[in-house]
């Protein structure tokens, strides 16, 4: 028989390599289900495609790809393996696949020019007819091209528009919506001035979206990311509008609690959404939202501005097709598909969101609720989406703007770190 | 041929286990010592650069900390309060299974979803817990939990110690419930008080149970993700991050977007969570040697 001391040793030992094994397993569980869901993609050359979609709404996204999918393998005979991913977690699914050398043969996301740099994807000479080239419109083809040529394929756009809550602004003795930045503070401060927790303006500066925010902010004072060819994020403009921002916040006090720690969709969208703010910035699917609960009686016009002519920011999102042998002919097929304009009319008009061809905005244009948006379209700008070290610049400002706004934040300090690091990044090839 | 008998029956648990942890392993490893595009795209070997530009890092002393406190008070506090729990639930009651199967809700709950929840319930504007303090007068006025840099660390480690306590209250349960009740008896009989038998008893007895909950938790706690990252997520920076949530944001998230690097701080992390259970059961080990 053991004595009692042994058995100890006995079962320490075996908990030690018990636990050995646990920790390596509990660690490593991230890297396994990304390598489980690489793997299962291998969709052999030929036969079938894979295409990955983001997820835009659970109502709608799904069905539409569906269809169009069942629509492709009816006509062609190739089968599509579809996923359906969401906003949060498909960068790293598509980073996954990648690393795994398993590449969809077609992609949906907000960004193309890294994957254009790295030499992955087909441009529109290879995979698109000319008919579905001539058709986009020239801004947003501008926006996908990479050195020259086209890569990033848009697949449908969007624009900002500023949101304002007409009770609030009755209340407060407004007439209309703010168009100067002076006339945009004075209203701040009278809704504020109403009291009972009423905000004047939600500013989401937090890691979800606040390089789009900021952009509105910095355009509309007449500054910008770059200034000709090089990033110019620290420019005395720029300094000057975050100041204004981080005002508004700890001198006027116009603004939710912690600005820089708001985020857009559960923060600054659902204290409007709930009649709390008299102001935001917001979009088409915000419109949507606040029409189906019918809680907040809003308007929408342009953005209140510090130069002549307001600016908005338009976001155009790409299809991109990845190079693999032999799958040429078949994603040029599922692309002419998509790109028939009354695929692609019908899907954009179901998730709400604006044309990116000539010919679907000119059969949208008679939809009146889309008139504000479309209407800003033309003093839209885009996000230097075509720039690769974009990729980089947008991420870290979304992981540092709202630093400036916080008590004590200095804006001057976190624009030069970011005008830093975006110029290192475009430095590094 | 009795060994490849053996060898048949090992199969299927060797098979796995090459799978689940040694693949995983060697290509974290190799990961680590690769370079990466933005995109994902393997672009060479790198040797040890990753680990090097790991130490260059600003935001590594903040996130080290942040990891130490995180594990530490919930795994602390955890294991205090499950010892109560575990010894109230183990007296007979009336209600004491309505009250045993309540406890096991937080654990059996998704962690994102007790996390979206308690995000919720922390909210400035909506949240349950600013309208109850200041009702009761506790507050003067509503604190932003999840915003404030003084109360975000706390609100996570809060939430840590609501979902560690079931599965620890049970592993002591458990414990408690193998002490066989003679040795009761004899306390009785030699007259000793309810604390003192607690102390010279139960917790004496405990101590395999209480290894065990240790153990388990200090590695769960530290490879918990779905609560810093949720409750996180409004907060710019890695102020507030622990070395699980910041390997997340290197590889996705923050402009560094590498997943070489993150792969590295993905090797560091194993190595130092064994390394922290095998310091703690050493020394476990030690003190009975002394005792």
């Amino acid at each position: 028989m053991d004595g009692p001391g042994t058995r100890e040793g006995h079962g320490l030992t075996r908990v030690l390599t018990a636990l050995a094994a646990l920790g390596v397993l509990a660690s490593m569980l991230l890297v396994a289900c990304d390598r489980g869901a690489g793997r299962a993609g291998g969709a052999g050359g030929g036969k079938s495609i894979t295409v990955v979609i983001a997820e835009y709404s659970k109502d709608h996204t799904k069905p539409f790809w569906q269809s169009l999918s069942e629509a492709y393998t009816k006509q062609t005979g190739v089968k599509v393996d579809l996923r359906i991913i969401d906003w949060n977690s498909i960068d790293q699914q598509v980073s996954t696949m990648i690393q795994n050398n398993q590449p969809p043969d077609v992609l949906n996301l907000n960004s193309f020019s890294s994957y254009a740099k790295d030499q992955l994807l087909y441009s529109a000479d290879d995979v698109l007819s000319p008919k579905t080239r001539e058709d986009f419109i020239g801004a947003f083809a501008r926006g996908g091209e990479y050195q020259g040529k086209l890569y990033g394929f848009p697949i449908l756009s969007s624009a900002r528009a500023f949101f304002y809550n007409k009770d609030l602004f009755g209340r407060a003795g407004l007439a209309g919506p703010p168009k100067t930045w002076d006339e945009f503070v004075q209203a701040a401060r009278k809704i504020h001035g109403l009291g009972g927790g009423v905000i004047g303006y939600a500013l989401p500066l937090g890691p979800e979206e606040a390089q789009a925010e900021w952009a509105i902010w910095m355009w509309n004072n007449g500054g910008d990311w770059k200034s000709g060819d090089t990033w110019a994020i620290n420019s005395d403009k720029n300094v000057q509008t975050l100041r204004f921002l981080a005002d508004l916040a700890n001198r006027q006090k116009v603004t939710q609690v912690n600005p820089g720690k708001t985020n857009r969709t559960d923060g600054a969208f659902q204290l409007f959404k709930d009649g709390k703010v008299g102001m935001v910035m917001g979009f088409s699917p915000l419109a949507a939202q606040l029409d189906a609960e019918r809680k907040v009686s809003y308007g929408v016009a342009e953005m209140p501005t510090a130069v002549e002519q307001a600016v908005t920011l338009g976001v155009e999102d790409y299809l991109m097709a990845f190079k693999r042998s032999g799958n040429q002919d078949a994603v040029k097929q599922f692309l002419d598909l998509y790109y028939q304009p009354e695929n692609i009319t019908r899907w954009i008009t179901a998730e709400g969101f604006l044309p990116v061809t000539k010919t679907g905005l000119s059969q949208m244009s008679a939809n009146a609720k889309l008139k504000p948006y479309l209407d800003a379209l033309p003093n839209a700008r885009l996000a230097p989406t075509t720039d690769p070290a974009w990729d980089r610049v947008k991420l870290d400002v979304q992981q540092n703007i709202g630093l400036a706004v916080q008590p004590g934040g200095n804006p001057k300090q976190v624009l030069d770190q970011l005008q830093k690091n975006a110029v290192a990044a475009a430095g590094a090839r | 041929m009795g060994r490849w008998q053996a060898l048949l029956w090992l199969g299927p648990s060797l098979a796995l286990i090459a799978v689940v942890v040694v693949y995983p392993a060697v290509a974290l490893v190799g990961a680590s010592l690769g370079r990466y595009s933005i995109t994902g795209l393997y672009q060479g070997w790198v040797g040890t650069a990753n680990y090097m530009r790991l130490l260059e890092q600003e935001a590594l002393p903040d996130v080290v900390l942040n990891t130490i406190v995180w594990v530490v008070s919930i795994v602390a506090v955890t294991v205090v309060a499950s010892l109560g729990l575990a010894q109230l639930l183990n007296e007979e009651f009336p209600g004491r299974r309505l009250v045993r199967w309540a406890l096991i809700v937080p654990w059996a709950a998704s962690l994102i979803m007790t996390s979206k929840l308690f995000v919720w319930l922390y909210d400035y504007y909506f949240g349950m817990l600013n309208r109850v303090l200041t009702v009761l007068g506790l507050l003067p006025a509503p604190v932003d939990w999840l915003g404030n840099d003084a109360t975000v660390m706390a609100a996570m480690i809060l939430v840590g110690i609501f979902v560690s306590l079931p599965f620890t209250t049970y592993v002591l349960l458990a414990g408690r419930a193998a002490i066989p009740g003679e040795v009761y008896e004899a306390a009785r009989v030699d007259g000793a008080s309810r604390w003192r038998t607690y102390r010279s008893v139960t917790l004496p007895l405990l101590r395999p149970a209480l290894l065990v909950a240790i153990v388990l938790n200090v590695i769960y706690v530290f490879n918990s993700f779905p609560i810093v990252w949720t409750l996180n997520d409004r907060n710019p920076g890695f102020a507030h991050d622990t070395m699980i949530t910041y390997m997340y944001k290197i590889a996705f998230k923050s402009s560094l977007r590498d997943v070489g690097l993150a792969a590295a701080l993905g090797v560091v992390n194993v190595l130092v969570i064994l390394l922290a259970v095998l310091l703690y059961l050493q020394t476990v080990t030690w003190r009975e040697a002394e005792a």
